[in-house]
């Protein structure tokens, strides 16, 4: 307003030159601004704070029996980087996100279709139903999966009992038993994210290409799957991530015998007490998501484009 | 005259048994090049009717045949009609080009020929420098116009418009009304036209379907349907109309228009007045006679006039709207402005018309023995 009076005009000739507008808008941007605050000191505190704290804690040294010795070394990374168990650690990590992000998306996709189309009154029940499953814990759901893959297990004991197998099927205790559990444990989530990414999905689009003569396939094909890949893309990130972060379902089900890196970051906080290593690991974890997510914008970019 | 292009053979939609059906034994033909309006307020059926026609409903019953072949069963992607929907439905994922260019795709059009008619589809809705342009990037007009080329670019048997023009604002519609229509006429397609809007119906259509309840009231020419209403609905829905039970009192001789008779009426007791309709009338009908042609005197002249007062004048600039009250009912009447005194609330007014605007609808005033 100053500004303003300095120049001895009125607000409204300056309304018309635009100066009260900037004003108007420099003010609002300060008002966003300190709106932003509270936010960011939760995140700070939450997040940043214990996020530097572990970067940091990445580069001391662990000493047996838990003494963490105050230095700054890489040696806590030489370890991962150069040993070839932990490489395998984390390739088995990334493939088993991929492929539980494939197969979820694959499942929860013409379930997800459905949904976002259904115009039966019974939709939001559906979706109710759908999304029941986060109602429990994934600790109940992965135990409830223990007991249908297990050697007496639901699934073992008909096929033995209807003789179509002599000797039951490895479904737990394995990364076979962890991929099953993962991926309908994720499957609510890649629903959500579908469906919510669905936006520019109408049925209008798909009489439209029915009219222009597209069959029922040709219309699947050029309308409606291009139309949802940013629904696919964003469940199958979400999956992804859930998945290479989880450890209790890779504990559980694995039984000990998979090891990805998750569990290797909780054997060695735990067990071992080697919290930089420990730490070192999280950071490889951290880079992992990162290269993700560089990736999926990338893509969800050109699509969108 | 020319041939029949489509043929709606006593069409039924009923969305559910029980139900009223939403088309009930609709029958119609359509000639070779035009533009025929399916006219009516909303749940008259209209939509319903269109879609069928184009594949995307089953009808429940009866047949739709186009240049003589039965298509009610054909799947949509088979009809090859072109059609136009209210959102424009244009898909988001492709520029302008790729979307006019998708029903050529489907049909595996040679690329060289498919690049020449999508360019010349474009020109002709007069954004070929478009071409490349994301559709989210452009105006409502101009997606419009996108769906329209989109559509004839295929050659389509029939060319359907479901309320094409409601998205538009009121000064584009006009335009886009006009265009819709020189399109239609240069290209030629046999266009079906779905619209709530009587006015575009008037200006656009060779023919208008009225319809309500699912029926066909009045199938006819523009002039047809507004000069010659067969029923108080069509009166009523199209223009405006006063309405007047009056009992014929004598057929006195032909009518300018060719069938029909003039009559002598009379109206409530009120006196003989003369009215024209189809030959052979007899008994208690209504009467319709549009507003702007009611004449409206403030001294006595001649006797063939009925006497009321003024109670509502509305002034708009070009015309004047006046309520007047004869005994128990009302008047509307539109009067053309001049430069001299104009009429006030509660001066005594004189209505009169002449014969040949006032027509009796055919059916039988309801409630009355004829």
């Amino acid at each position: 307003m100053t500004l303003l009076k300095t120049r001895g005009r009125s607000p409204l000739q300056a309304a018309g030159s635009g100066e009260l507008e900037k004003a108007t808008e420099k003010r609002n941007r300060r008002t966003y601004l300190a709106l932003l605050i509270p936010g960011l000191l939760g995140l700070l505190v939450s997040f940043v704070f214990p996020l530097a704290y572990m970067v940091r804690m990445s580069f001391n040294k662990g000493a047996p029996d838990g003494v963490i010795e105050e230095t700054f070394t890489f040696d806590t990374y030489l370890q991962p980087l150069t040993d070839p168990y932990y490489w395998k650690v984390t390739l088995d990590t990334f493939q088993m996100g991929v492929t539980v992000g494939l197969l979820c998306v694959l499942v929860s996709y013409p379930v997800a279709l459905f949904l976002a189309r259904s115009q039966s009154k019974y939709r939001g029940l559906l979706l109710a139903i759908a999304i029941a499953p986060l109602l429990t814990s994934a600790v109940v759901r992965t135990y409830g999966w223990m007991v249908i893959l297990g050697t007496n297990g639901l699934i073992n004991s008909s096929l033995t009992g209807m003789g179509l197998i002599d000797t039951p099927l490895k479904l737990t205790n394995n990364i076979t038993g962890v991929t099953i559990g993962l991926v309908e444990i994720f499957m609510p989530y890649a629903i959500l994210a579908m469906i919510s990414g669905f936006g520019r999905l109408s049925p209008q689009l798909e009489e439209a290409a029915g009219s222009l003569g597209a069959s029922k396939a040709k219309i699947f094909a050029r309308v409606t799957l291009p139309l949802s890949l940013p629904g696919i893309l964003t469940a199958f990130l979400l999956v992804f991530v859930l998945s290479i972060s989880t450890f209790i379902t890779p504990r559980l089900l694995g039984g000990g015998s998979v090891q990805v890196l998750a569990t290797e970051i909780y054997d060695q906080t735990t067990g071992l007490l080697n919290w930089p290593f420990a730490a070192a690991l999280s950071v490889i974890l951290l880079v992992l998501f990162g290269l993700i997510i560089a990736v999926y914008q990338r893509l969800t970019r050109k699509i969108g484009g | 005259m020319s041939e029949t292009k489509l043929s709606i053979v006593d069409l039924t939609k009923r969305y559910a048994a029980g139900l009223d059906p939403a088309v009930d034994r609709l029958n119609m033909q359509v000639e070779e090049g035009h533009l025929v309006a399916l006219l009516g307020p909303s749940g008259c059926g209209k939509t319903t009717t269109l879609r069928m026609v184009a594949g995307l409903m089953d009808p429940t019953a009866g047949s739709i045949v186009v240049d003589g072949k039965e298509i009610t069963h054909t799947p949509v992607n088979k009809r090859g009609m072109g059609m136009v929907f209210q959102s424009y439905a244009l898909f988001p994922h492709m520029n302008v080009e790729q979307n006019v260019a998708f029903g050529l795709q489907m049909r595996q059009t040679p690329k060289a020929e498919q690049k020449k008619r999508v360019a010349a589809a474009l020109d002709m809705v007069q954004l070929g420098h478009l071409g490349k342009r994301q559709t989210r990037e452009l105006s409502g007009g101009q997606q419009q116009r996108i769906a329209l080329a989109r559509a004839l670019v295929v050659e389509p048997t029939l060319l359907l418009l479901d309320e094409p023009l409601s998205n538009l604002d009121a000064k584009l519609r006009e335009t886009m009304r006009t265009e819709i229509r020189s399109i239609q006429q240069r290209t030629r397609a046999t266009t079906l036209f779905v619209t709530h809007d009587q006015d575009e119906a008037l200006d656009m259509a060779d023919r208008i379907a009225v319809m309500n309840g699912g029926l066909i009231e009045q199938f006819g020419s523009p002039t047809d349907v507004y000069e010659r209403p067969q029923t108080h609905f069509v009166a009523n829905f199209i223009g405006q109309a006063n309405f007047l039970d009056v009992t014929i009192i004598s057929e006195t001789g032909p009518a300018p228009v060719a069938g029909e008779a003039s009559y002598k009426v009379d109206v409530e007791g009120l006196g003989g007045f003369g009215a024209v309709g189809a030959k052979g009338l007899t008994g208690a009908h209504e009467l319709v006679i549009r507003p702007h042609r009611l004449k409206v005197t403030l001294t006595g002249e001649g006797h063939d006039a009925l006497k009321g007062t003024i109670e509502r004048v509305s002034y708009t600039g070009d015309a004047l709207s006046v309520a007047i009250a004869v005994g128990e009912r009302s008047f509307n009447a539109q009067l053309l402005t001049t430069s001299g005194d104009l009429p006030r609330r509660g001066d005594t007014a004189y209505l009169s018309w002449a014969p040949e605007d006032a027509y009796l609808l055919p059916a039988a005033a309801p409630g009355k023995a004829s």
